[in-house]
């Protein structure tokens, strides 16, 4: 029988997964936990459940940061009138995640550690530069999400002794904006064909200052498209530069044919499309700071 | 063993015994008896039947394990109400009509009433965001969204929520489910929620390889995993190893020496003491095979040297009809057209799975629940396969959650049937979704070839027609596929010179089967689809070509015989008209405008040959009780259609009383007469004509009785709910409880039968021309494409349909509502790979965010000879919706989609654009 500990601190948390010796796993909204223990993918001898640690239930909004407790839903970060507001890409991205009644247990941090290259909640961390606390019995450091991802599914956090405690990213008050773009076989309840989120800031001059644009499942693991990024920095945001940004793209990142989504031609296709799309919706909400939602999913 | 685990449930502070890993809805059902949560996939969260509220927040039960529920607040859908006390929603759902089969509803529900407390004024996206992760088959959607809105309504108080006024005529007006209550509630008791204590569980040991010989099956390791007791094979079977009568070359298990020949194909039955012993068991038999050559698509299986997957060939059958000069038609056309239409196989997806219980009953009779079209036929199916007459066995239709055709196949039956012979104790059969997906009959994919002709002045001139369809594997009720295909690939049109020809073509991919249309839907996509380039290419609006090519009534059809019911063709295309008109306007409008966002609109017809299934001849019986009621036998079984509530509104009305006084015994071979099969939309025609005869005659019997007593003329006589009165003397009358017991003491025969027989006019022998009923509608789709992505919506369905009569108006609206989402996830979105569907999870049925806005329009031409002017309405509904849709699409992009599902990736290739 599988034990079931209900932890009341991280400090307790990352001891009970000490104490099992590798056997224990860590259950925040169990979403994928669940599903991975009937499949026989996993056979831990006991569950950690962290979703009732105070400290990690809270979304803070301090200066330009962002920080997302790892038992916060899906659901609460969509419904955070900060989020909501300002935050496209994440908020949109976290209603793309299966349907609402997921997103009301599952969480960003598992999605995260999950690692799957077109995670919704990981292709968002990824365009907003987030960074993640990582945390085990030796201390806790923060590392950039993009550096979490070891490969299809398997993630640099060793989830039989460490955890995601919290994630954090920044949200400039001026110039900045994000947006996020989803294509798939229907509109819900569904893995993605492709999601594309992109953050952007712009200089004084409207030159885009910085931009990071992530895109799924087009690599092993969450893509982040440097080669794009370098094309558009310092650039005038226009649509020559977009236009660009999207063929860069193309060249540089390998999808896969997934029989029941997409082909690989298609995924070709639709990239520059989409990540133009994405970056003009971003560079909109930068140059406005338009606090309407703009519908994105294409 | 496990840990005790205390929260709240339904208001209730309770304590659980279990694992923690252990999943809540598990518990909820198992531990707690509350079967109103419903499992409709493999505890992966695809479906969301298992949602419950947990501290006012919908979750899927199916994912909480226990561990989290401790101290937490659960509620399911039985303490959101009960049946004298029905929450906002529930009462809403049950008026609105947005109850079909109700398997989907506790989980809807649930999403619900999660909204509402956190929202109590949502708006239209709001509700549909909340209820977009449970998958509801039947319904579309529409009248789910609806009722939401009313119960948000009523709970503000914004809108009157007084009990609606008393309907004063069964027909027409009162329109509740007449066991709306129970569904709305979580109380109705489906097949996996009937307690039946130490029932044995059955697990299915089923091929891996679509083409196989089977050279030895060695069951020893799974007899010794405890709790096993039986594993059955081929050799176990005392009868015949065929379902033949309904399926000729199907064997129920596949015998050492003989074949499989598709993935999913079922070798041996382990039977346990518990789901989870046979679970192990069945991963414990070994089989081995020898793998043969896998012919997976029907050019292959038709190559001159392919491999026999049956013994005489790979064509199953074949079915052709020749008219006039083909040719001479053909070359006598200003414009001809050759193009070649295809269709994907296709999975009903229904939310309940399939299940069954077998046991032995009180008189020794082998007895069978489960989801059935007609019980009497699987009765007679699976006798023979138990060596037994068919008075040995009974099979009754318990409340089944969607069908559309999925339960004709007695297969499941057979294997019940087989383990309760064996065991000679009560069993459980339940698939899981993935062997649903395995293991179910599909719709057949087509190849549609059409040459089409027309004159300058948009006249149709010949028809060359060519179908091969993929039957799969097996026969599986698919013979008569070629038949249906040609007969609904020609239309109601005025050809004046047909060659039509289909064939039926094994292959190793899953056996294609029955499915809402039975082989209509592809060949009228065709050719709905091939009209409206024909229309283009002559520069031809839809609506007036189809009017001009329209037969009428009197006509001969291209089939060489005039149709024997009415038509209503020409009322549907003109009551569609207005709609086609205002759409297309404002979709040359829209695109004025810039952007990569194009509106398009198309149309469809169809006709749908109805009650084209079964015997012309079906009885049913009508009975005074000694308690003063009445009670109506008949087999209509009710897989959500709402049948049930039809037949008793068809009594109620002919005997001129209210729907309560009537009691219906339906759908149980001990109990019942064989009405025939309802499929092919045969039960409100056939059944409901049965029924309402039976109810005439019974009229007669009771006046006659209660005119003696009352000493008046039985003309005289009229009947309220529980009493025969004098017409125009309300002060006499007699109660019906002492009428029966009047006719009782005299020896009278309290129960009488009704016969609705066309069998003079539509003799048996002659099979291609019997039962020429059609019905007919088209359709309006309206669409949004992006041509950058592909991506395209519907954003609006108009659908005219005649129904000659509706007997229930607003059911007659949610199967068309229903029809038309199920048709659009065909147009765009549903496509069963083998080897790569395995669920839900890649089997992409509509959600709520796919409804769009539909608009229906009834059209009531009655029929000569149904009851009440009713003719058969099920299945007609979804031919016209993919080829409006894709129609619209092809409109709207400028350039043909040849193949369903028109994937954004079919569509941005059918533009010559963006694929590199």
């Amino acid at each position: 029988m599988t034990l079931y500990h209900v932890a009341a601190s991280v400090e307790e948390a990352l001891r009970v997964l000490e104490e099992y010796g590798g056997e224990a796993r860590i259950i925040a909204g169990g979403t994928d936990v669940m599903v991975d223990m009937r499949k026989g993918k996993i056979a831990p001898r006991c569950l950690v459940d962290i979703t009732r640690i105070a400290e990690l239930r809270q979304i803070a909004v301090e200066g330009e940061v962002v920080q997302v407790g790892a038992a916060v839903t899906f659901a609460e970060i969509h419904r955070h009138p900060f989020i909501a507001r300002r935050v496209h890409v994440l908020a949109e991205a976290a209603r793309s995640v299966g349907a609402l009644p997921i997103q009301t247990a599952a969480t960003w941090a598992g999605n995260i550690v999950q690692a799957m290259p077109a995670a919704d909640g990981a292709i968002a961390a990824v365009a907003l530069q987030a960074e993640a606390r990582v945390a085990d019995r030796a201390g806790a450091e923060w590392k950039p999400v993009e550096a979490l991802f070891a490969g299809r599914g398997v993630s640099a956090v060793d989830s039989r002794r460490q955890m995601i405690t919290h994630i954090r990213f920044r949200v400039p008050p001026v110039r900045w904006g994000s947006a996020w773009s989803r294509a798939g076989r229907r509109e819900s309840l569904v893995l993605p064909t492709l999601n594309c989120g992109v953050s952007v800031r712009l200089g004084d001059d409207g030159r885009i200052e910085d931009v990071a644009i992530a895109l799924g499942p087009v690599a092993p693991r969450p893509y982040r498209a440097r080669d794009a990024e370098a094309v558009l920095r310092g650039r005038l945001p226009d649509a020559d530069a977009f236009a660009e940004a999207g063929c860069v793209i193309s060249g540089d990142c390998n999808p896969r044919t997934s029989p029941a989504r997409a082909t690989r031609e298609y995924r070709l296709a639709l990239i520059p499309e989409m990540v133009v799309r994405t970056l003009e919706a971003a560079t909109e909400r930068a140059r406005h700071l338009t606090e309407e939602a703009v519908p994105s999913n294409i | 063993m496990g840990t005790a685990i205390s929260f709240t449930l339904n208001g209730r502070p309770v304590t659980v015994q279990t694992e923690p890993t252990r999943t809540l809805l598990e518990v909820l059902r198992s531990e707690f008896g509350l079967t109103g949560t419903k499992q409709g996939c493999d505890l992966e969260g695809e479906c969301g039947a298992c949602t419950v509220l947990l501290d006012g927040v919908p979750v899927r039960s199916c994912l909480t394990p226990m561990g989290k529920v401790a101290g937490r607040d659960v509620l399911t859908v039985e303490g959101l109400g009960d049946p004298d006390h029905l929450h906002p929603l529930q009462r809403a759902f049950a008026e609105t009509g947005a109850v079909q089969c109700g398997y989907c509803t506790p989980g809807m529900l649930m999403a619900a009433a999660g909204l509402l407390t956190r929202n109590p004024n949502p708006t239209r996206a709001e509700i549909v965001e909340a209820l977009e992760g449970n998958l509801c088959r039947c319904t579309g959607y529409v009248r789910i969204v609806a009722a939401v809105d009313l119960a948000a309504a009523w709970m503000r108080g914004d809108a009157p929520s007084g009990v609606a006024a008393p309907q004063t005529r069964p027909v027409g007006g009162d329109l509740l489910r007449v066991d709306i209550a129970e569904r709305v509630t979580g109380r109705t008791r489906y097949v996996e929620d009937m307690p039946m204590p130490g029932a044995l569980h059955v697990r299915v040991v089923r091929s891996p390889h679509p083409h196989a010989r089977v050279v030895a099956i060695d069951a020893g390791r799974a007899m010794q995993v405890p709790g096993v007791l039986r594993v059955l094979t081929a050799a176990d079977i005392p009868g015949q190893n065929s379902i033949e009568g309904y399926s000729k070359d199907e064997t129920v298990l596949a015998p050492v020496g003989g074949t499989v020949k598709m993935v999913g194909d079922a070798v041996a039955l382990v039977i346990a003491e518990t789901p989870e012993a046979a679970e192990e068991g069945r991963r414990a038999v070994r089989v081995s095979y020898e793998p043969l050559p896998a012919l997976l698509d029907v050019d292959e299986a038709l190559a001159p040297d392919a491999v026999e997957i049956h013994a005489g060939g790979n064509v199953l059958s074949t079915f052709s009809v020749a008219h006039g000069d083909v040719d001479e038609a053909l070359a006598a056309s200003d414009a001809v057209l050759d193009v070649t239409y295809r269709t994907s196989y296709l999975e009903h997806a229904t939310i309940e799975r399939e299940a069954a219980l077998g046991y032995i009953d009180e008189e020794g009779r082998i007895t069978i629940v489960s989801g059935t079209h007609e019980p009497h036929w699987h009765r007679d199916f699976v006798a023979p396969v138990l060596g037994l007459e068919p008075s040995q066995v009974r099979v009754i239709m318990p409340p089944t959650g969607g069908s559309f055709g999925k339960r004709q196949d007695p297969w499941l039956a057979a294997a019940t049937a087989l383990a309760v012979y064996h065991m000679r104790r009560p069993v459980r059969v339940a698939y899981t979704r993935r062997e649903s997906f395995d293991a179910s009959p599909k719709r057949h994919p087509y190849t549609s070839r059409y040459t089409v002709g027309a004159t300058a002045d948009g006249r149709v001139t010949g028809l060359r027609l060519h179908i091969t369809a993929n039957t799969g594997a097996y026969d599986s009720g698919g013979y008569w596929i070629p038949n249906y295909a040609v007969v609904a690939g020609g239309g109601p049109y005025r050809w004046r010179g047909v060659d039509a020809f289909a064939q039926s073509v094994y292959t190793n991919g899953p056996k294609s089967g029955q499915m809402r249309g039975y082989g209509t839907p592809q060949s009228n996509f065709a050719l709905e689809c091939t009209l409206d380039e024909l229309i283009q290419r002559l520069g031809d609006d839809p609506v007036e070509f189809r009017l001009r090519n329209a037969i009428r009534q009197d006509e001969a059809t291209w089939l060489g015989y005039p149709v024997a019911e009415s038509l209503g063709y020409r009322e549907v295309l003109e009551a569609i008209r207005p709609h086609y008109r205002a759409l297309e306007a404002a979709a040359r409008a829209f695109n004025e405008g810039e952007g990569p966002w194009r509106r398009g609109v198309g149309l469809a017809g169809m006709w749908y040959r109805f009650g084209k299934y079964g015997i012309p001849r079906v009885a049913a019986e009508a009975e005074l009780g000694l308690d003063g009621r009445f009670v109506v036998y008949c087999s209509a079984p009710d897989y959500g259609q709402g049948i049930t509530t039809v037949i008793v509104q068809l009594a109620a009305e002919t005997l001129g009383v209210s729907r309560d006084a009537i009691r219906l015994v339906n759908a149980d071979t001990a109990t019942t007469l064989d009405s025939g099969v309802p499929g092919a939309s045969r039960a409100t025609y056939w059944v409901g004509g049965a029924v309402s005869r039976a109810v005439a005659a019974l009229r007669e019997v009771v006046a006659e009785a209660a005119s003696e007593m009352l000493d008046c003329p039985p003309s005289a006589v009229v009947l309220a709910d529980d009493r025969a009165l004098v017409q125009g003397d309300r002060s006499r009358f007699v109660r019906l409880g002492d009428v029966a017991a009047e006719m009782e003491r005299l020896g009278q025969s309290r129960k009488v039968r009704g016969v609705f027989d066309l069998s003079a006019q539509f003799p048996n022998h002659e099979r291609e021309v019997y039962t020429p009923h059609f019905v007919t509608g088209a359709q309006v789709a309206e669409v949004l494409v992006n041509v950058a992505t592909g991506q395209a919506r519907v954003t609006r369905m108009v659908a005219a349909h005649d129904v000659g009569r509706a007997i229930n108006p607003r059911d007659a609206r949610g199967q068309i509502e229903g029809a038309i989402v199920m048709g659009l996830g065909a147009a765009l979105m549903e496509e069963y790979v083998p080897g790569v569907t395995t669920g839900f999870s890649n089997y992409y049925i509509p959600t709520a965010k796919a409804m769009p806005e539909i608009d229906v329009i009834l059209v009531e031409v009655p029929s000569y000879q149904g009851p009440l002017g009713a003719k058969g309405l099920g299945e007609a509904p979804i031919l016209p919706t993919a080829p409006a849709i894709v129609n619209a699409i092809s409109r709207a992009i400028g350039a043909r989609i040849h193949e369903i599902p028109a994937t954004p990736e079919r569509i941005l290739a059918a533009r010559g654009g963006g694929l590199r």
